[in-house]
């Protein structure tokens, strides 16, 4: 059985002459099918959240020297917190995912006379771009190890 | 108590016709408001699937002259040439006016309207917007008519009866679908833009609603139905369903084939002449029911059938003029036109019949108007070419609409207590009938049985026993009506008493169109006699009008009005 | 004539008159396998149980009047073919619309979402008849013809979870056709438009789901016409600021 929708979804502003039975969300919704990913989707906003907050904390902890610059990096050991990053990355892929899958929807039909190029090439640019610049990234970080 | 709503105009009905007419009256007296009132949202009506194009002259080697001609020829020399004149004339000024008013057409290179053959026409003039011209148009005409708030709507508000006192309409009575209680419409003067009635038939490109209501409700109100012989046979339709597949197929250089893949409206001689597949549509589907009688048809599940070959188009031209066929043929024909002929065969379409009115849209009860496929001005004559009709839903729709505001200022609202107790009267009458639980026959039953008969006596082709035994049947048919037991007797939205009043039009509609046809004793355009296989101009070159008569539908000749165009051979 | 199976339809039934809530009645038809779910629907109402009301008309997918759920999902009951679902079928009114009877939803809510966005033809100037139509080029016409497709059948409200949860929200339908006749070449009111898409049930509050397309049975992409109308909404609410009069012209 689906769950109730809002009372006053798609009511109109003038009542209607006859008593209506309340509206219903879709079937499925939160957790089956489709639903749930996009749920999932939305719930991505908590990681989002909490990340934000680890990070001004370690920027915050710059400011106390080589003390609280340790004690971050400490923290970071801790395997919550490495847990809590995988988690993360998840998150992140799937976001980034979904928002290339999106994305070419969301471009306008022509700026001026130039149409956006098709939804595959699109989509082919955005995974280069998001791929190459890991890769990059990850040979900085890695202190051009390779 | 019915609860009344009062406007200057009331029209019946929101289709094409209706939301011109209902724009036409509220532009011409910004003081004015009218009454829209339907018994489905407009953007239901059948208008939606109209799928061809629109005609009207437009290119520099066309003339109205021509455009004027084709019709006239195509009419087999039963349409009003004073009509005709006037509706190729305004046609291109209105489908201009619908431009503007944001019809996505489709267009040349250059930027101008573009325009594709069609079936009669000897010149392409037929506007078009893709294959789905009857759903632009339609939306384009009510998302305009939501720029008014003059223009007031009544959704899903069944109309059972025409107000009448003195000798003029004073408005119309409804089934409130939702409430199951009746409202009164009172108006000055009535428009009614119902639509034709070709659910009476089995096979039928018509959606559910195609019940010949206003027919009806003008039929009873002593208005005569004039030329209602005359049923039109789209030649492609899918076996089966009857969904239309468009002429517009054909204009786009389709092949109509028989079982053997001959092109048979060019090897053999079915009067088409060169138009071969471009042929009027009267023609075609006699070509075709004389192939299946041949035995050069395919034998299906749902009849016979032949093939609509597109296959040499190619999938670009498809995509672009004809995307809707497509998709048709696959969800419901089971092919894809691209690789695949189409099984096709000839359904009922419309209705060249109707309410008669004058070039004015007047009928002869003072204050009643009716345009679009309701009325029978006479411009199709006996016989309508494609892409004709929504030009003329859209040229009498305002016609009617101007007309009917004109008359509403010189006339006075009659005896308003005797228009009530007639509402009234009508809400007891309604409620009498839902509550009729007691009774041997079914709905479903009387439909089936008003479909066979009229499938068997008023078809392709037609002959005296057999137009007479409909004609017996559906007599018989609606005194079983009177014995119909309804199984739902709530008051919300009960569909089932709808239909039963659908129904009650129907055979209204059908008995008219079975004694029409007996009635007319040559073959002429879409009416074909086997016992009188030749037109008859000496003797029978008048317009048929039936009225209603408790002793039996009477029939009496009108006469048509000719003009530059003498009546000749029909030959193409 | 093709093969027949029994197929076991549960149909939602309310009458306000009668039911305090919504029931469920359970039919036994036998299908044949070219049926689609509104013939089997039909058959209830012809043969088993007149008192069965729904809507419908064209039958061929084009006037939007018989949108049901159908296991669950939005469809068009004219054209899903019954071979595509199990021995139950499960049909129940729209979600997110309340229910007037049966299987028939309160459509006045939609209506009053439709006028909202100014459906028209907006200019400041009209053009004569007699100067004849506007040029406007093929290219122009495919701008927003995609959007131009809908038929204002509904299964958009009612797949959307955003409809369920904010009764302002203007929904997919209504702001696809405002935003097709934002892209029209011949239309003048854009930033009308934007100030009402930005507006009360603000086009904000899509969070694409992307369900309305996924539903959508005439590929109008409705969610296509909701986030390109985000940005150039955010534009024209920017050129505002700088001119007064700013937007499309």
């Amino acid at each position: 059985m689906a769950r109730a929708a809002h009372p006053q979804a798609m009511q109109p502003k003038k009542p209607g002459t006859t008593r209506t039975a309340p509206p219903k969300m879709p079937d499925g919704f939160p957790g089956k099918g489709r639903y749930r990913t996009y749920v999932a989707f939305e719930t991505t906003g908590l990681i989002y959240l909490l990340m934000g907050f680890i990070i001004l904390r370690a920027i915050w902890q710059l400011g106390a020297g080589e003390a609280g610059w340790n004690g971050v990096m400490d923290a970071y050991r801790n395997p919550i917190m490495i847990g809590f990053h995988v988690l993360a990355l998840v998150g992140v892929i799937f976001v980034g995912v979904r928002f290339f899958w999106l994305f070419p929807k969301a471009q306008p039909p022509r700026i001026g006379p130039v149409r956006p190029p098709p939804a595959a090439i699109l989509k082919g640019m955005l995974y280069s771009v998001w791929i190459g610049t890991t890769l990059v990234m990850t040979w900085v970080l890695a202190g051009g190890a390779f | 108590m019915v609860e009344t709503h009062r406007h200057d105009v009331v029209i019946v009905g929101g289709g094409a016709a209706g939301l011109r007419a209902a724009i036409a009256a509220v532009e011409a007296d910004p003081n004015i408001t009218v009454a829209l009132v339907s018994k489905v949202y407009p953007m239901r009506s059948h208008t939606v699937s109209a799928e061809g194009g629109a005609a009207a002259v437009t290119r520099e080697d066309d003339s109205f002259e021509m455009h004027g001609y084709d019709t006239v020829k195509g009419s087999d020399f039963l349409g009003d040439q004073d009509v005709i004149e006037y509706f190729v004339e305004q046609a291109p000024k209105e489908l201009t006016l619908l431009e503007h008013w944001g019809c996505p057409w489709s267009r040349n290179e250059d930027g101008s309207v573009a325009t594709r053959a069609f079936g009669g026409m000897s010149i392409k003039r037929t506007w078009y917007a893709a294959d789905k011209v009857g759903f632009h148009m339609l939306h384009a005409l009510f998302q305009h008519s939501m720029r008014f708030d003059r223009i007031v709507r009544y959704d899903e508000q069944f109309v059972t009866r025409l107000l009448i006192d003195d000798g003029q309409v004073r408005g119309v009575v409804a089934l409130d679908i939702r409430q199951g209680t009746m409202r009164a419409f009172l108006g000055r003067s009535v428009i009614l833009c119902t639509g034709g009635g070709g659910k009476i038939f089995p096979f039928t490109t018509n959606g559910n609603i195609k019940t010949g209501d206003g027919m009806a409700l003008a039929y009873r109100a002593g208005v005569a139905l004039k030329d209602m012989e005359f049923v039109q046979y789209h030649p492609t339709g899918l076996p089966g369903t009857g969904i239309l597949i468009t002429e517009a197929t054909r204009g786009e250089g389709a092949y109509l084939k028989n079982k053997d893949g001959e092109r048979f409206l060019v090897t053999r001689d079915y009067g088409v002449g060169s138009k071969a597949e471009l042929g009027p549509r009267d023609l075609i589907s006699r070509a075709m029911v004389q192939e299946f009688e041949a035995g050069r048809g395919f034998s299906g599940s749902y009849g016979e059938y032949l093939h609509l070959d597109l296959t040499h188009l190619g999938e670009e031209k498809i995509n672009q003029r004809l995307p809707m066929v497509r998709e048709l043929a696959k969800v419901y024909g089971g092919v894809d036109p691209v690789y695949e002929p189409i099984p096709v065969r000839p359904v009922v379409h419309y209705m060249m019949g109707g309410v008669d009115t004058d070039i004015d849209t007047a009928t002869q009860l003072p204050g009643l108007y009716a345009a679009g496929e309701t009325a029978c001005v006479s411009l199709n004559g006996a016989n309508r070419l494609g892409s004709n009709s929504l030009t003329e839903c859209l040229v009498f729709g305002a016609r009617s609409g101007e007309q009917a505001l004109q008359f509403s200022k010189g006339a006075d609202d009659g005896n308003e207590r005797a228009v009530r107790a007639q509402a009234e009267e009508e809400q007891a009458r309604i409620d009498q009938l839902r509550g009729k639980v007691k009774g041997g026959e079914k709905l479903a039953r009387l439909r089936v049985d008003m479909n066979k008969t009229l499938e068997s006596g008023c078809g392709v082709y037609r002959q005296e026993d057999s137009m007479q035994q409909t004609v017996r049947d559906i007599a018989q048919i609606k005194g079983r009506f009177a014995d119909l037991a309804l199984e739902d007797k709530s008051k919300v939205f009960n569909t089932e008493l709808v239909s039963a009043l659908e129904l009650h039009n129907m055979l209204e509609i059908a008995e008219v169109v079975a004694n029409s046809a007996a009635s007319r004793k040559e073959s002429r355009g879409a009416h074909t006699r086997r016992d009188a296989p030749t037109r008859d101009d000496q003797n029978c070159l008048y317009h048929t009008l039936c009225f209603f008569d408790p002793a039996g539908p009477r029939i009496e000749k009108k006469d048509v009005t000719l003009g530059t165009w003498v009546p000749e051979e029909r030959k193409y | 004539m093709s093969d027949v199976q029994i197929k076991k339809f549960v149909v939602t039934r309310f009458d306000p008159d009668k039911d305090e809530v919504p029931r469920s009645d359970t039919f036994e038809v036998p299908c044949q396998s070219d049926w689609m779910v509104l013939d089997a629907l039909n058959f209830i109402k012809d043969q088993l149980d007149g008192s069965l009301s729904y809507r419908w008309s064209c039958r061929m997918a084009v006037c939007g009047s018989c949108g049901m759920n159908v296991d669950g999902a939005p469809t068009l009951t004219c054209k899903s073919p019954l071979s595509s679902y199990g021995d139950t079928v499960e049909v129940t009114p729209l979600s997110n619309f309340p229910v007037i009877r049966d299987l028939v939803v309160e459509l006045d809510g939609f209506m009053e979402k439709l006028k909202a966005v100014k459906p028209w033809i907006i200019r400041a100037k009209e053009k004569a008849v007699e100067e004849g139509p506007y040029r406007q080029s093929p290219e122009e016409l495919e701008d927003f013809k995609q959007f131009s497709l809908c038929i204002n059948c509904m299964l958009c409200y009612a797949a959307c979870p955003v409809v369920g949860n904010e009764p302002d929200f203007i929904g997919p339908a209504a702001i696809a056709l405002g935003y097709r006749y934002n892209l029209d070449s011949r239309d003048e009111g854009a930033s009308e438009r934007n100030a009402i898409f930005r507006g009360e049930g603000s086009v904000y509050s899509c969070s694409f789901a992307n369900e309305c397309s996924e539903v959508c049975p005439e590929n109008v992409d409705p969610a296509a016409a909701i986030n390109q109308a985000k940005l150039s909404g955010l534009v024209d609410w920017a050129a505002s600021l700088v001119l007064p009069r700013g937007g499309k012209d």
